[in-house]
């Protein structure tokens, strides 16, 4: 590799090197033939995996389209209530977690262990903060207002009965987005420990960074459609 | 006999069957229940969907009992007192008794639960997992060659989904049952029997199996590309590998709608955000697109392995040469496509005359591959040398009743017919004889083909026939006398029905009992060969697929060395099947005139 | 084109099998002719697959020792042959399917306009002059000859349509989804909240075979079926639709809609809309019964004090009453669940105060407070209030 990898790895210590979870120590499972085709398998169900989280979210999609169309109003209102300026501030954070979680994978593949886990750590922090805003700036403050879905939907100046109906999509849809952005937070701390405990990811052995990184893309890449449906489109 | 101990002493360590476990009841069961081999999951799944299919058969049973009368009110005049009285009684409520267990008003309300319950176990826990997940886990490694499946704990996570799934299930059932049919409509659904949480215990049973659906779909489609013996190209799988290919692609892209749609559906109930209740707002409408866009495709789900399946035993069994590989082949692909497309005909009643005009197009289209497939089958038999056993007549029965169910289903893609025949006993028949003569009658041959090789006994092939034959009359009786309740007016889900149709509803039922015979034939065969079966061989069926090439039952890995994979798995003229005396299994003197 | 061809076929022994006799209009009988050409087109392929499959396992059974005679594997000619012929017999399927349906569906603009309303588990029909059908019948009387035992089917109410006319319904549901069929036209549609939806059909003529046994009345009667599952009591939601000659129509239309006295179209109104879930014989039921009874220790009946799920108890008057019609859910009696309809909107204000007399005539309270100067009938109570 690199000069740069050695500069960034210090010598392995024993109790690592030793260890059956080290990236050099890992032996494919007993059914491939080899590594090379237990990775692509493991990257080719994750692709189909994804697709599968994108027609989850289809179905909030196409209710939103067409409820749309059924209530144009009450869709437009529903989007003014919403600031632009929170949802594009979790977008840029969004986008920068994904630029950091491809540059982790980048890192495993070099082994860069240093970089490895500070873009891991970079990752998750955006998550948090994505989720931290969400919350304080967004949901709190709405349901305070009596923005709530459904039959909690007490919001004094609605100017269109169908408003509830925009509030029970905006949380459903964001709502078990936060769902995914936890998930896929959890999967990259799991990741994270693992390579801080016994550098399990390497230029050999990178299949888990790059499958939750793949992971975090889609998350990314759902918010991408659900920012501007919500709070641009009026 | 003699080439399967050459297989074993061929300086190979000896290797165990996969049945063999460590000694002690505790560490046997500890050892089922943390395998990752997928023939150990394939059989606790086998085990498992046989059980939900006896429960929902109960049911079913108990339903038909409600059928035998209608309802009528008894006028009697008596002496009391020295006064004549009108004594008023109440009779054909015979699910009274039920009502009183379930904690249920009335015999209607019984009725309404149990056909929910059998609708509900016999689709999300019985039909969609059925074939897929236990004769496919346990077959589709060891047919492409493979020691396993891709994901091997993946698959046992999706083996405890599964039970924790059909454990709300049942725990729902035990709570009392839910009446909201097995299709969950709103805004039905979303206020029926509003203080109680049986409701999201169901439906939340659904949106888990949902899950462990996509984990099998997506192991399997990712085994099929990755696994695949040396030498086994696309063209020279086994046809129940073709099968179960499309079926898992249908699985892993419309089971996650279910998945949207149900979670949707459980915020409605308990938080009522309106999006599919009218009185909010929403659409109960919607509801049903998303419904239908998962569960029709989810019908060929329920069909492609079964159709797989009678592939492969109407070759083996009449040793020809599947007549139309490819375009069996490509149907398959042709149905998951289409299937996709076509949802909407399960609503003409409720759309706009556009989409119905365009939905009852493209369910034609559907039509054309199945009817591809079954004239290859047919064709299939000419000129063959046709053994008559339990697998090979459940393969013709399949044809039968298949038929009888694909040919009913065309009134029903017309859009004016079924106007008529929508939500009539017409199409609780045509159903039946598609997902009880189709998939279930594909799976009792599948089962009793690869009994052998899975649990290394034989069952009585008297025993086998006998319950064939019996389940054949049964079905049958049953349920051709429904095509007619239908299209004289006799509307489903009714607990009672107008006079003029008891006849037919008495016929149905006496024919219940029949088919609770043929199984139980078939379950005393089938135990009977499980403790004092006859050991089989290694090839009884002389087949030439690779799982025919192992030990019966097969040993833990499989194979003792990676298969290659040299001639088609039809070559019947040309290869002499594994493990087999040519004596038995002659070659025609001129092969290979194609 | 074809659907003429298809509408002059003489309906045949099995179409008369099938469907258990003719279709009463011309949509459905169109309608019929569809499906049985689609019968014995899988008639012909199910008898020739099968022909062949019985053939085939016969003639080559297998035979110890003899091998099966290798055949092609595959016949590009024969496999296009069985793919363009279903293909373009799907095509004529189709066609014909949507002109009969666009048949079923499109009715002249003149035509009689019924509205119907759906509420579980019963159907309102609306006449043009706000007129409703108080009638009802019970389906199926039998007598047995030598114990004078009565068996009879459950009552169902009867909507009158007169002969030989164009009928356009207008439907819309109060709760839940139910469907409109009427088996004899082979239509049904689905019936949903918050939305009208639709069908028409042309009511046939009466013939001889009309006329009733007492050589007076001739008349048709059809069924009507709720078909869309819709909860404990849909398997009760039938309905007779009666053709009757235009005269008679006229005139039970107008009798209807003469003024009645407030208790008898409060009776009216229970037969409608209420009685699948309300008894006035003092039993249980899916909601309380309206008489005068105790059940359970639970008092019902107008004048008395309900008790509440919420643990309070309000006295039975007639703004109770009113309440419990427009806005069920906010007060639910002990012992019941909130599965009554809300039948604000569906009820005027003459109906709430026709339902409230009959009430009271169910009540020994009631009564007394109607007919204060009415002095007290000899009035029997109803059956079963002295429980
Ligand atoms: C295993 C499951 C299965 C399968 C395979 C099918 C197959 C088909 N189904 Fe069925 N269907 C169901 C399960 C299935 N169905 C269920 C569960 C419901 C009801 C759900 C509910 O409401 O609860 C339903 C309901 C249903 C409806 C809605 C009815 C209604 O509610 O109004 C329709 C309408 O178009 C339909 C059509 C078809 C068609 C055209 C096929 C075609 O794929 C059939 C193709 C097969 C053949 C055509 C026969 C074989 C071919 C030959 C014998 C050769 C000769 C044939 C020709 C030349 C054409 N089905
Ligand atoms: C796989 C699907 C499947 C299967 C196999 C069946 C099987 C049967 N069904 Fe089912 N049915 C449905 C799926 C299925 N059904 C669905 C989806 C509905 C719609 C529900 C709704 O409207 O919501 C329905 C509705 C339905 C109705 C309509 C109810 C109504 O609308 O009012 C009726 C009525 O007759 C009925 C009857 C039967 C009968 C008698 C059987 C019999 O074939 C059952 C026979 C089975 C047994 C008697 C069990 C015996 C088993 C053993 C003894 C153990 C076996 C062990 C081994 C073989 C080893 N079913
Ligand atoms: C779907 C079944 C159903 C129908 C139809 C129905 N009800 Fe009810 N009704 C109930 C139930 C259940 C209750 C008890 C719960 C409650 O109090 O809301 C009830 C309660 C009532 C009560 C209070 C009874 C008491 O003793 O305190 C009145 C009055 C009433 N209904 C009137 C009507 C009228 C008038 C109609 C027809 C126009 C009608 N109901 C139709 C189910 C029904
Ligand atoms: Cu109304 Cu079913
Ligand atoms: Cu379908």
């Amino acid at each position: 590799m690199t000069t740069m990898t050695d500069t960034n790895n210090p010598p392995v210590p024993e109790r690592i090197a030793k260890h059956p979870n080290f990236w050099r120590n890992r032996k494919h499972a007993e059914h491939f033939r080899n590594h090379d085709e237990e990775f692509d398998a493991a990257k080719f169900g994750m692709w189909l995996f994804l697709t599968t989280e994108v027609l989850l979210f289809a179905g909030i999609f196409v209710a939103y389209a067409v409820f749309r169309m059924m209530y144009p109003d009450a869709w437009s209102n529903g989007s003014h209530y919403l600031d632009w300026r929170f949802g594009g501030a979790n977008t840029v954070v969004l986008l920068i977690s994904s630029w950091t979680a491809a540059s982790a994978v980048r890192c495993a593949q070099m082994n860069n262990q240093k970089w490895l886990k500070i873009n891991l750590i970079i990752t998750i922090l955006c998550a948090f903060i994505f989720l931290w805003v969400k919350l304080q700036f967004e949901y709190f403050v709405k349901l305070g207002d009596g923005k709530a879905p459904g039959t909690f939907f007490s919001y004094p100046n609605a100017h269109d009965a169908h408003e509830q109906l925009w509030w029970s999509l905006y949380y459903m849809g964001t709502g078990l987005h936060a769902l995914h952005v936890v998930i896929g937070a959890g999967l990259l701390c799991w990741v994270l420990v693992r390579s801080i405990k016994y550098q399990a990811y390497g230029p050999g052995e990178y299949t888990m960074v790059e499958n939750s990184a793949l992971y975090w893309h889609i998350v990314d890449l759902i918010w991408i459609f659900l920012f501007p449906l919500l709070y641009l489109v009026h | 006999m003699s080439t399967l101990d050459a297989h074993a002493s061929g300086g190979h360590h000896e290797e165990g069957s996969y049945l063999s476990g460590p000694p002690g009841m505790i560490s046997r069961i500890w050892q089922w229940a943390s395998t990752v081999d997928h023939k150990k999951i394939g059989v606790m799944y086998l085990v498992a969907v046989l059980t939900m299919f006896f429960l929902g058969g109960v049911a079913a049973l108990a339903v038909r009992y409600e059928l035998l009368d209608p309802v009528r009110t008894v006028v009697t005049q008596m002496e009391v007192d020295g006064v004549m009285t009108e004594v008023v009684s109440t009779t054909g409520q015979r699910l009274d008794p039920i009502a009183k267990i379930i904690g249920a008003d009335d015999a209607n309300q019984a009725y309404n639960r149990l056909f929910t319950l059998h609708g509900a176990v016999m689709v999300f826990m019985f039909i969609v997992p059925s074939i897929p997940a236990s004769l496919g886990n346990f077959f589709l490694p060891i047919m492409i060659g493979a020691k396993d499946v891709a994901f091997p704990r993946l698959n046992l996570l999706s083996w405890y989904i599964y039970v924790v799934g059909s454990t709300f299930g049942v725990l729902s059932i035990i709570m009392g049952g839910v009446d909201t049919g097995w299709t969950f409509y709103t805004p039905y659904s979303t206020s029926t029997d509003a203080d109680h949480i049986r409701v999201v215990f169901m439906v939340l049973a659904a949106f888990i199996l949902g899950f462990s659906s996509i984990l099998t779909g997506l192991n399997f489609v990712v085994t099929v590309h990755k696994l695949r013996a040396p030498g086994m190209g696309w063209f020279d799988m086994p046809l129940f590998i073709w099968g179960l290919y499309a079926t898992s692609i249908i699985q892993v892209l419309a089971t996650p709608v279910i998945g949207i749609t149900l979670f949707l559906l459980i915020f409605e109930r308990v938080m009522h955000i309106g999006i599919f209740d009218p009185a909010m707002g929403g659409d109960p409408v919607l509801y049903q697109h998303f419904f239908w866009f998962y569960s029709h495709p989810v019908v060929y789900v329920m069909i492609l392995p079964g159709m797989g399946i009678i592939s492969e035993l109407l070759a083996v069994h009449s040793r020809k040469h599947i007549f139309g590989y490819r375009a069996i082949a490509f149907s398959s692909l042709g149905i998951a496509a289409v299937s996709f497309l076509v949802w909407g005909h399960h609503i003409f009643t409720a759309m706009g005359e556009l989409a119905a005009i365009l939905f009852s197009g493209l369910t034609f289209l559907v039509a054309i591959p199945t009817a591809i497939k079954v004239f290859n089958w047919i064709a299939t038999l000419y000129k063959g040398s046709i053994a008559i056993n339990t697998p090979m007549l459940y393969g013709l029965i399949f044809l039968f009743t298949f038929s009888i169910g694909g040919l009913t289903g065309l009134p029903l893609a017309t859009l004016s017919t079924d106007l008529h025949l929508h939500d009539s006993y017409y199409v609780v028949a045509h159903f039946h004889y598609v997902m009880m003569g189709g998939t279930v009658m594909a799976f009792m041959g599948g089962i009793h083909h690869w009994w052998p090789k899975m649990f290394g006994k034989m069952y009585n092939e008297w025993g086998g026939m006998l319950g064939a034959t019996i389940v054949f009359i049964g079905f049958n009786i049953t349920f051709f006398t429904q095509f007619f309740l239908g299209t004289q007016g006799m509307p489903r889900r009714y607990a009672n029905y107008v006079d003029e149709f008891q006849t037919l509803h008495v016929i149905s039922t006496y024919g219940s009992w029949i088919l609770l015979l043929g199984f139980l034939v078939h379950l005393v065969t089938l135990l009977h060969s499980l403790i004092a079966g006859e050991k089989a061989p290694a090839n009884p069926w002389g087949g030439l697929t690779l799982e025919w090439e192992t030990e019966s039952p097969p040993i833990e890995h499989n194979f003792h060395h990676e298969p290659v994979c040299t001639h088609g798995p039809y070559d019947f003229d040309t290869v002499v099947p594994p493990h087999c005396d040519p004596k038995d299994y002659p070659l025609p003197s001129n092969p290979g005139s194609h | 084109m074809m659907m003429p061809v298809l509408a002059s076929t003489e309906p045949g022994y099995f179409q008369k099998l099938i469907f258990g006799g003719d279709a009463a209009s011309r949509a459905g009988a169109q309608s019929d002719a569809l499906f049985m050409m689609i019968f014995w087109f899988s008639v012909f392929f199910f008898v020739l697959l099968m022909g062949l499959m019985v053939y085939f396992v016969f003639k080559y059974r297998r035979r110890p020792g003899v091998a099966a005679t290798p055949s092609p594997s595959h016949n590009t000619l024969l496999e296009i042959f069985w793919t363009v012929v279903p293909s373009s017999s799907m095509l004529v399927f189709f066609v014909l399917g949507f002109q009969s349906y666009a048949e079923k569906m499109v009715v002249p603009d003149n035509s009689l306009e019924l509205r119907v309303t759906a509420v579980k588990w019963a159907w309102d029909v609306k006449y043009p002059n706000g007129a409703t059908s108080p009638e009802q019948q019970p389906l199926s009387i039998h007598v047995d000859p030598d114990t004078g035992v009565v068996t009879k089917g459950l009552d169902y109410p009867i909507f009158y349509v007169p002969e030989d006319t164009s009928v356009q319904l207008k439907m819309v549901s109060n709760d839940v989804i139910h469907s409109f069929w009427i088996p004899d036209f082979r239509t049904k549609m689905d019936v949903i909240p918050n939305r009208y939806t639709g069908y028409g059909f042309h009511t046939p003529t009466l013939t001889e075979d009309d006329i009733m046994a007492d050589n007076e009345t001739i008349q048709r009667d059809l069924w009507i079926f709720c078909a869309e599952y819709c909860g404990d009591e849909h398997s009760r939601m039938a309905a007779t639709l009666r053709v009757v000659p235009m005269d008679v129509y006229q005139q039970k239309i107008s009798d209807w809609g003469k003024p009645k006295s407030p208790e008898i179209e409060g009776e009216q109104l229970y037969n409608q809309m209420c009685k699948a879930c309300h008894t006035i014989d003092g039993t249980a039921s899916t909601g309380p019964t309206w008489s005068q009874a105790t059940i359970d220790g639970v008092q019902f009946g107008y004048g008395y004090d309900a008790q509440l799920t919420d643990g309070t108890t309000v006295p039975r008057d007639d703004n109770y009453y009113r309440r419990s019609f427009l806005d069920p859910h906010a007060e639910v009696v002990v012992g019941y669940k909130p599965l009554m309809s809300d039948f604000n909107g569906l009820l005027d204000e003459d109906q709430v105060f026709a339902l409230i007399a009959y009430i009271k005539t169910l009540s020994d309270r009631g009564r007394a407070e109607s007919s204060e100067e009415t002095e007290n009938t000899e009035e029997p109570a109803p059956a079963g209030s002295e429980s």
